[in-house]
């Protein structure tokens, strides 16, 4: 570019379509933190996660019983809704 | 209830219309400022109310559920008790019924109807933006239920009678609203109407001549005041909203004009006995005390027989639905219809239900209570089986009308169906076994435990209930998707979801259009007259 021509400023540009491979790259993220939370429990073998075994103790006794696995079920359709709503009016 | 027909149809002499001016008064200027937050566009009342109720389906059918699973497990909850909320299954499933009712039954019952009276007199509602209001208010009349049915009492304030005050207030509204739509009728309105117009009014009358009858305080007056608002207010608008919705989803005409009559006639004269075994539920609605239910002979005797003589109008309910649905000769179904199903099912389970109540009702009236374990079951089953089918399939059918696009999926809407039918249908049944199985145990050895097969068969009932809970939650979806995304009513309809699509239809005798669309043929089938002759045949030439 010569020096002292004018700079053009490109644009945001996003496609509207999803390329079909896309979530091979979720998975592959998906694969690879369970890879390093095996490896973790082979290096540092007897030693607790770290952040997660501090939270987990918070709920011993609260999901004891497996009508909380029904509860979240309702939580994910009540969320689902509330999200359709949103989503439906705030969508062009 | 005659003096409210004559009057509708002659008016009230010379104050007729000052009578309705001051009604317009009272709906919309009246309400100040509030109203004006509202809409008034065509079918936005009923729209408002079916959306409510159905949403009403998904925290009904979770607190059943709830109230199952406590049954079998009544700890399972405990560690809410933290947050100060350590409900028992009978809190849970009378909450849960008083939401089913209340919420999403009357609520789908009262905007289906806010469409159908409109339309059946070529007039449109009085007061769209009055109906949209009240929509909301009732939705609180109901919240505060829920909440009555936990802690019946806050602050020293009976909660239940709170929320049925709120309720009431919204009643009339919804009564004069509708009068003011009869009034301004341009044609005479087919019995649906009527049934959902007397209906609506039957519910301050019902109350009005327990309480002056001085019978509201016994165990028989309200008793009584259960089974005439379940006979009148639910009964007639589930009649009215299910043959409107069976004639307009299948395009058949509504069988029986005389069968609508004897619905309306035997609803009115006869006790219904589908619904709750006792009248407390009235006594706590109403904030007065319980009493037990002392029938003399003679009560039990007049009770019994105009329980019986409500298999007139039940039984011609399910006759008029199905036949009705299925038109005069051959079968004509259609399934693609959302809504069909739903009628379909509750004008199927008419029957079996009303002879299964008549036996707990006759029994909890006589006081053997031999049937007393398992009437918490039965009206589970009228309210999943019967009377929310029947108010949410015309809700569905008419829906495309009333917001102008249709659903969003059909096979979704099909998916939802079979779940909550489903649901319903096994879950229930299963928590039936489990009480006849207990009723059976206990009468062996009354000092038995109950953690036998019964417990695990209740297991069972209220996990397979849940799919209830998936199946409102899908029709919830779809109902709110379909009013932003439908395809638009009078625009390109959304494609037949069978897989069976017949392109042409050989004729070769005559025969009738509705035998051709009954073997598969829709509109765009091409019918090709076969030429034939009575010649002989001959071998064919090779």
């Amino acid at each position: 570019m010569e020096e002292g021509a004018p700079i053009e400023i490109g644009e945001f540009i996003q496609g509207e379509g999803e390329p079909a491979t896309s979530w091979l790259f979720l998975v592959l993220g998906f694969v690879a933190s369970i890879t390093f939370l095996v490896l973790y429990g082979i290096l540092y073998p007897g030693n607790d996660l770290p952040v997660i075994s501090s939270v987990l103790p918070i709920f011993e006794g609260v999901f004891d019983s497996a009508i909380w696995f029904f509860i979240l079920g309702l939580m994910v359709g009540v969320f689902s809704i509330l999200g359709t709503m949103l989503s439906e009016a705030t969508g062009e | 209830m005659l003096v409210v027909f004559v009057m509708i149809n002659r008016g009230i002499w010379v104050f007729t219309d000052v009578s309705k001016s001051m009604s317009m008064f009272m709906l919309e200027k009246a309400l100040g400022p509030a109203v004006d937050f509202v809409e008034g566009r065509d079918g936005s009342g009923a729209k408002t109310w079916i959306m409510q109720g159905a949403l009403w389906l998904v925290p009904s059918s979770f607190l059943t559920f709830s109230g199952l699973w406590l049954a079998h497990e009544p700890t399972a909850l405990n560690s809410l008790a933290s947050w100060g909320y350590s409900p028992s299954s009978e809190e849970l499933i009378l909450a849960g019924n008083l939401t089913a009712f209340h919420g999403a039954v009357a609520m789908l019952l009262i905007g289906a109807g806010m469409h159908i009276v409109p339309k059946l007199g070529g007039t449109s509602l009085a007061s769209e933006r009055n109906a949209t209001l009240m929509s909301f208010v009732w939705t609180f009349s109901v919240f505060i239920m829920m909440i009555g049915a936990h802690s019946p009492q806050l602050l020293g304030i009976k909660v239940l009678f709170v929320g049925t005050m709120v309720q009431s207030l919204v009643a009339i509204a919804v009564i004069i609203n509708q009068l003011l739509t009869a009034s301004s009728r341009t044609r005479k309105m087919p019995l649906p109407a009527w049934l959902i117009i007397i209906g609506l009014i039957s519910y301050p009358i019902a109350l009005s001549v327990v309480a002056i009858s001085g019978e509201l305080e016994t165990g028989l007056g309200q008793w009584t005041l259960v089974r005439m608002v379940g006979g009148a207010f639910f009964f007639m608008q589930v009649a009215g909203v299910s043959l409107y919705a069976a004639s307009i989803g299948t395009g058949n005409q509504l069988w029986s004009r005389s069968l609508s009559a004897v619905i309306l006639m035997g609803a009115i004269f006869t006790l219904n006995p589908l619904g709750d075994t006792t009248g407390s539920i009235a006594a706590d609605l109403l904030g007065i005390d319980h009493s037990t239910l002392e029938a003399s002979n003679t009560d039990v005797i007049a009770g019994s027989f105009l329980m019986a003589l409500a298999a007139i109008p039940i039984i011609a309910l399910s006759s008029n639905i199905l036949v009705t649905m299925r038109g005069d000769d051959v079968f004509v179904e259609n399934p693609d219809y959302p809504g069909m199903p739903e009628i379909n099912l509750g004008g199927l389970m008419l029957l079996p239900l009303c002879i299964g109540a008549l036996f707990v009702q006759t029994d909890s009236l006589t006081g053997t209570n031999e049937l007393v374990g398992i009437s918490g079951t039965m009206l589970l089953m009228v309210a999943w089986l019967l009377m929310v089918p029947l108010s949410l399939g015309p809700a569905l059918a008419i829906f495309p009308e009333v917001s102008g696009r249709s659903l969003l999926s059909n096979i979704r809407s099909r998916w939802a169906f079979w779940m909550m039918a489903g649901g319903a249908f096994s879950g229930l049944l299963m928590t039936l076994m489990a009480d006849f199985s207990e009723m059976a145990l206990l009468e062996l050895d009354p000092e038995s435990g109950l953690d036998g097969i019964s417990k695990e068969i209740r297991v069972i009932g209220s996990v397979l209930f849940y799919g209830t809970v998936i199946g409102a939650i899908l029709h919830c979806l779809n109902i709110i998707s379909g009013t932003f995304r439908g395809s638009i009513l009078g625009g390109k309809q959304s494609e037949s979801s069978t897989s069976i699509i017949q392109e042409s239809f050989q004729l070769t005798s005559g025969t009738t259009v509705r035998k051709i669309l009954a073997s598969g043929a829709n509109l765009d089938t091409e019918v090709i007259p076969t030429a034939q002759t009575d010649k002989p045949g001959s071998h064919s030439e090779l």
